[in-house]
């Protein structure tokens, strides 16, 4: 175990290069079963945000006028925005709402680590020593990076909009959304004006970058929440007069928009022509995935409370909006319901993308498996996630194979959003996040209570990005909560088991949307998927990272770009992470 | 006395009197101070009572029972989940024979999401109840949600022995075929439930999966047309008790609501005006129940309803646009722009009230105005179909004839399911004043493919007879227009019979029409 552990170390520092020669404090190994073992670190994940200097607590401005958008955020994004190797970290960030008021009228008042009240860039400092430990280390950068985001915050996506092999960074406001252009060096530019971009005010959470028309740019969807302006605000007390946030009926749904990239980082808005013939709801999440395998990227839409959408791509820049008789828009009794983290994956290995999304409380969240046609079936109960979930109003999530044993996991990040019958605090729509493990046979295992005592913190959670923020071949997250800190959630279990991590790169960039198989002599056809969207509100690791369990067989990877070229690699090395390069393979038909 | 040192003491009282009253949770009254005014005084109340009854060592343990269980229930009614917990389960220990506390218990649960207990609470009122079928559908429900097809089965097959014709009992035997894959059954059981119930809307979707599931698309699509988004729930006289317990002018508008979303118009407004005598300026109370007496017919008293509201709360948006409605109903379209031009201002992105403002402009000749109102509309929602439609008629009552030609063309493009693009543009092809957009050919075969699939209507025949006119068909244009006419005249449609007629003489005289449509027939 140990010495497969530090195979894994020196793999990653030649693939990455990522020793950086910054200057760092010298924080403890993160883990590892080489460094020495707490009684902390037999827990499957630990928080080790504070301590690594991840160092933010979030602020909504809540001061009891219930303004809608402060149940939203935030979001958070893992991203590598100075290409050494390792994942950084953006968080959204809050400010005070309504017309006169001042920070002295917060119902939770910002703290040091709250301040200044902008979104935060962190740039991870990750260093591995010889013995194959890791000191992880952030550092806010926001002030040298450029990166001025003083509106409302509440979401985040990631892309390199430019082909020039830096990953841009689009933030969705409450206000207008802002787009900022990675210079390469360091700094951000703000280039939400002459990139097209800039919409009217609204209220913006889920964004992700693809490239729907082959053209080799990344385009943009932009899903909007609800109709809402602080002159429009409602109260909504409940059955017994008590005040509480609105459901996202009282404003209705905002139209999203999809905005095609013309060509290095120019987009227009194409909207009306693309997305004609649906009728938008208030999108939350967005995830976009092959869904009916025709080798063509589709968008599916959470919305909250009403049908979610399907849009399938007709390979000529418009989409079709196919999600009722898919049986994607709506739960098995025929109702619209929450809707608000979203991702897609192969949850059964059967070579197509299944839905996963998450709901209010007393709605369950909801899991639909795909019959390799973009049809549809709700195995929500049967899976055991259903009735698991019902307790819980779920945001971030992704499916992620956190025990690297081959099979995709699903954990989410729970809080509420409305009262639910407990009135007491000053913001009480905490509760606790939830792991369930796939059993491999359709269902899931809630093994929340074995997780880690981070698992039993009861946050009011939103945002979560997931990655391999130490690089040590296993996925941790960070979770972001409103109104409180975020929380860097270290897995310290995955790679007990092997591993395969790929990089997906086209002509410069991340290859969003690009497919791998992995097929190994014994054992299924693994199917993954190199993507930043999905979750809530955030941006994920855009490597690809696959668990083999036991399995020390070296695979063969076949991988489906989002052009359509197919290409074969054999004899792909296990346990490291290997960049696959566009045009670097053997050609398949 | 603080609310700390009340539970203290309720829990001391229930902890030292007899041995019974052992074994009993903590109460605590919530914080009722965000609470409605009557719902305070409420909560108050029966928690005084409750406390009252605790002191009281005479207390027998039914009368114990009953005080907590009432407390609980309403607790429960206001949404106070938390803290009726304790005092349900204290009436469920003191009466473990009263089916209500369990039954309520495993309500609580399951609002709560807690499968494992609503179980076990509701298996516990079934047992001092056997016979009650909305038990045994909750039950059955609830294995459904927890992925247990087989254990619903078995009780909604108890609930329809004692029941045969409980809709809920049904509906769940279709679930449970559906969960198990066996479409052909599920489909069965479905369309009992809607032969027993046309109205069961919430039946069509199940029913379309299944239809789906055995490569039946197009019943899938029908059933997908027609699905809502409701309940098939069994009688619940409990909680119908429990809804109507608290006393607040949100309880009343939200069973109002209910009763309107079940067309009980009377209902409906007896309930808002109950709700309205606790809180006589609430402003959506009101307008709900202007809404209520509208639809049961009574303008005068809906109109009267959305004025008031309108006087004592101008910045509430949605009465100014129901004034506006009424208005534009009555032909008073300056008073309808009026107050949606209010409305908008209260509310700059409310589409629906900028569409009736666009329409009321045109109404009253200003369709200058109208048209970046309407731009404004497809601005935030790009699929209005009614937006599109009307901007293209704002255009032919400016004579932008041509404009208004590329508007309904690009719209029949975009809507290639809704006819009345084609026929607006088979309309105005066929009788533009415009001589380089009237084209009666093209309006002809419009009309034809039109006729091929839409009802005849008359409206349709009029177009028709236009574009023949166009084509230079006369004497076809006339016959199908005397036709109309002769069936205009038997329906008494006067005003529709001097149109025909006019037009009929163009005919006669060789000429076409050149008025699309007649300020009269403007939508």
């Amino acid at each position: 175990m140990t010495g497969r552990s530090a195979f894994a170390v020196s793999a990653v520092v030649l693939i990455a290069g990522c020793n950086s020669q910054r200057s760092k404090p010298d924080v403890e190994s993160t883990r590892h079963p080489v460094a020495g073992s707490t009684s902390s670190q037999a827990d499957w994940f630990v928080d080790r945000a504070a301590e690594t200097g991840l160092d933010f607590v979030h602020f909504n401005g809540a001061s009891g006028q219930f303004f809608y958008p402060e149940i939203l955020p935030p979001g958070v994004a893992l991203f590598d925005y100075d290409n050494d190797g390792d994942l950084d970290v953006y968080v959204v960030q809050g400010q005070m709402l309504g017309a006169g008021t001042s920070l002295a009228d917060a119902l939770l008042p910002p703290t040091g680590r709250s301040l200044p009240l902008t979104g935060r860039l962190f740039r991870n400092d990750l260093r591995v020593r010889e013995d194959g430990t890791r000191v992880l280390h952030f550092t806010d950068v926001t002030a040298q990076s450029g990166i001025e985001a003083r509106q409302y915050g509440l979401g985040v996506a990631t892309g390199d909009i430019d082909n020039d092999g830096c990953v841009d960074l689009l933030l969705t406001n409450f206000g207008t959304n802002q787009l900022f252009h990675n210079n390469c060096d360091g700094t951000f530019t703000d280039i939400s004006k002459q990139s097209g971009i800039e919409d009217n005010p609204g209220v913006a959470v889920a964004a992700a970058f693809l490239d729907y028309d082959r053209d080799g740019w990344l385009d943009l969807y932009v899903g909007y929440n609800v109709n809402y302006t602080l002159e429009n605000d409602t109260r909504c007390p409940n059955v017994a007069g008590v005040r509480d946030y609105c459901p996202p009926r009282t404003y209705g749904g905002q139209p999203d928009r999809l905005y095609h990239n013309v060509g290095h980082g120019k987009f227009a808005d194409v909207s009306a022509a693309a997305l004609a013939g649906a009728t938008f709801g208030p999108a939350l999440g967005v995830v976009t995935a092959d869904f009916n395998g025709d080798g063509w990227i589709d968008i599916y839409v959470a919305n909250d409370g009403v049908e979610n959408l399907l849009w399938i791509n007709q390979h000529n820049g418009t989409f079709k909006e196919t999600a009722l008789l898919s049986g994607a828009a709506v739960n098995e009794l025929g109702k619209p319901e929450a809707s608000m983290g979203v991702d897609a994956g192969d949850f059964d290995n059967d070579g197509d993308e299944d839905l996963f999304f998450t709901n209010l409380t007393g709605e369950g969240h909801d899991l639909l498996v795909n019959d390799g046609t973009g049809q549809f079936q709700d195995v929500s109960a049967q899976s055991r996630i259903g009735p698991a979930s019902l307790p819980y109003t779920g945001f971030g999530t992704a499916w992620f194979d956190f025990d690297n044993d081959g099979l995709l996991d699903v954990l989410t990040v729970n809080g509420k959003v409305a009262l639910e019958g407990r009135a007491n605090g000053r913001f009480p729509y905490d509760q606790r996040k939830q792991l369930f493990r796939n059993l491999g046979d359709g269902r899931f295992e809630d093994v929340t209570g074995k997780a880690g005592r981070v698992f039993a913190l009861s946050e009011v959670g939103r945002g979560a990005a997931f990655g391999d923020i130490d690089n040590d071949g296993d996925t941790d997250v960070v979770v972001a909560n409103d109104s409180g800190p975020v929380r860097l959630l270290i897995n310290n279990l995955g790679n007990r088991n092997h591993w395969l991590g790929l990089r997906l790169v086209g002509e410069r960039r991340d290859s969003l949307g690009a497919t791998v198989a992995v097929m190994r002599p014994t054992g299924p056809t693994l199917w993954r998927r190199a993507r930043a969207d999905g979750s809530y509100a955030s941006a994920n690791d855009p490597r690809v990272l696959i668990g083999l369990g036991r399995s020390t067989e070296k695979p063969t990877l076949r991988v489906r770009w989002p052009d359509g070229r197919i290409e074969e690699w054999a004899d792909v090395t296990i346990d490291r992470y290997t960049t696959l390069r566009e045009g670097g393979g053997k050609k398949r038909r | 006395m603080t609310r700390t040192l009340l539970a203290l003491l309720v829990a001391a009282a229930a902890g030292c009197t007899a041995h019974e009253r052992e074994g009993l949770q903590a109460v605590s009254r919530p914080d009722v101070s965000r609470m409605a005014p009557s719902a305070q005084t409420q909560v108050r109340t029966s928690y005084e009572t409750l406390t009252r009854k605790i002191e009281k060592r005479s207390t027998t343990a039914m009368e114990l029972a009953n005080a907590y269980g009432e407390f609980g229930k309403l607790l429960m009614a206001a949404d106070e989940r938390e803290a009726a917990k304790p005092c349900l389960v204290n009436a469920q220990t003191l009466a473990p024979g009263d089916v209500r506390w369990p039954y309520y218990l495993g309500h609580l649960h399951r609002k709560n999401g807690d499968l494992a207990n609503a179980v076990t609470s509701f298996e516990r009122a079934l047992q001092l109840k056997p016979e009650d079928v909305a038990t045994l559908v909750w039950l059955g429900n609830l294995h459904l949600d927890e992925g247990q097809p087989a254990q619903a089965k078995l009780n909604f097959e108890r609930a329809l022995s004692l029941q045969p014709r409980s809709r809920s009992a049904l509906f769940g035997l279709g679930r449970v075929a559906l969960a198990e894959q066996q479409y052909a059954r599920a489909i069965e059981h479905l369309e009992a439930v809607l032969r027993q119930d046309p109205q069961a809307a919430a039946v069509h979707y199940p029913l379309a999966m299944a239809y789906r599931a055995t490569g039946d698309t197009k019943q899938a699509a029908i059933h997908l047309r027609l699905r809502e988004d409701r309940q098939v729930l069994p009688a619940d006289p409990l909680i119908v008790e429990l809804e109507a317990l608290l006393e607040s002018p949100q309880t009343y508008e939200s069973r109002g609501i209910q009763a309107l979303d079940n067309k009980d118009w009377p209902g409906a407004a007896a309930l808002f005006r109950h709700g309205l005598e606790l809180a006589p300026d609430h402003a959506a109370l009101r307008h709900r129940l202007g809404t209520a007496l509208y639809m049961m017919g009574d303008v005068a008293g809906a109109q009267d309803q959305f004025e008031r509201v309108v006087r004592t709360s101008p910045g509430y948006h949605l009465a100014q646009y129901s004034l506006a409605v009424l208005f534009q109903t009555q032909g008073r379209h300056a008073e309808a722009i009026e107050h949606l031009s209010a409305a908008l201002e209260i509310k700059p992105n409310y589409t629906d009230a900028r569409l009736r403002f666009a329409n009321g402009l045109r109404h009253v000749g200003r369709a200058a105005d109208a048209l970046p109102q309407y731009d404004q509309v497809l601005v935030e929602t790009p699929d209005n179909s009614e937006a599109r439609f009307n901007r293209a008629i704002a255009f032919v009552q400016l004579h932008r004839y041509r404009d208004a030609r590329r508007a309904l063309s690009d719209a029949m493009k975009r809507y290639p399911d809704q006819p009345f693009f084609a026929h607006g543009l088979a309309r105005l092809l066929a009788s533009a004043p415009d001589d380089t957009v009237r084209d009666g050919g093209r309006a002809l075969a419009l009309v034809q493919t039109l006729l091929g699939k839409e009802q005849r209507t008359l409206d349709l025949g009029e177009t028709f007879a236009m574009a023949l006119a166009a084509s230079g068909r006369f004497d076809e244009a006339a016959s199908v227009q005397r036709d109309l006419l002769k069936g205009a005249a038997n329906s008494s449609l006067h005003a529709v019979v001097a149109r025909l007629a006019h037009n009929l003489d163009r005919y006669e005289r060789r000429e076409p029409c050149l008025t699309p449509w007649t300020d009269g027939e403007l939508p």
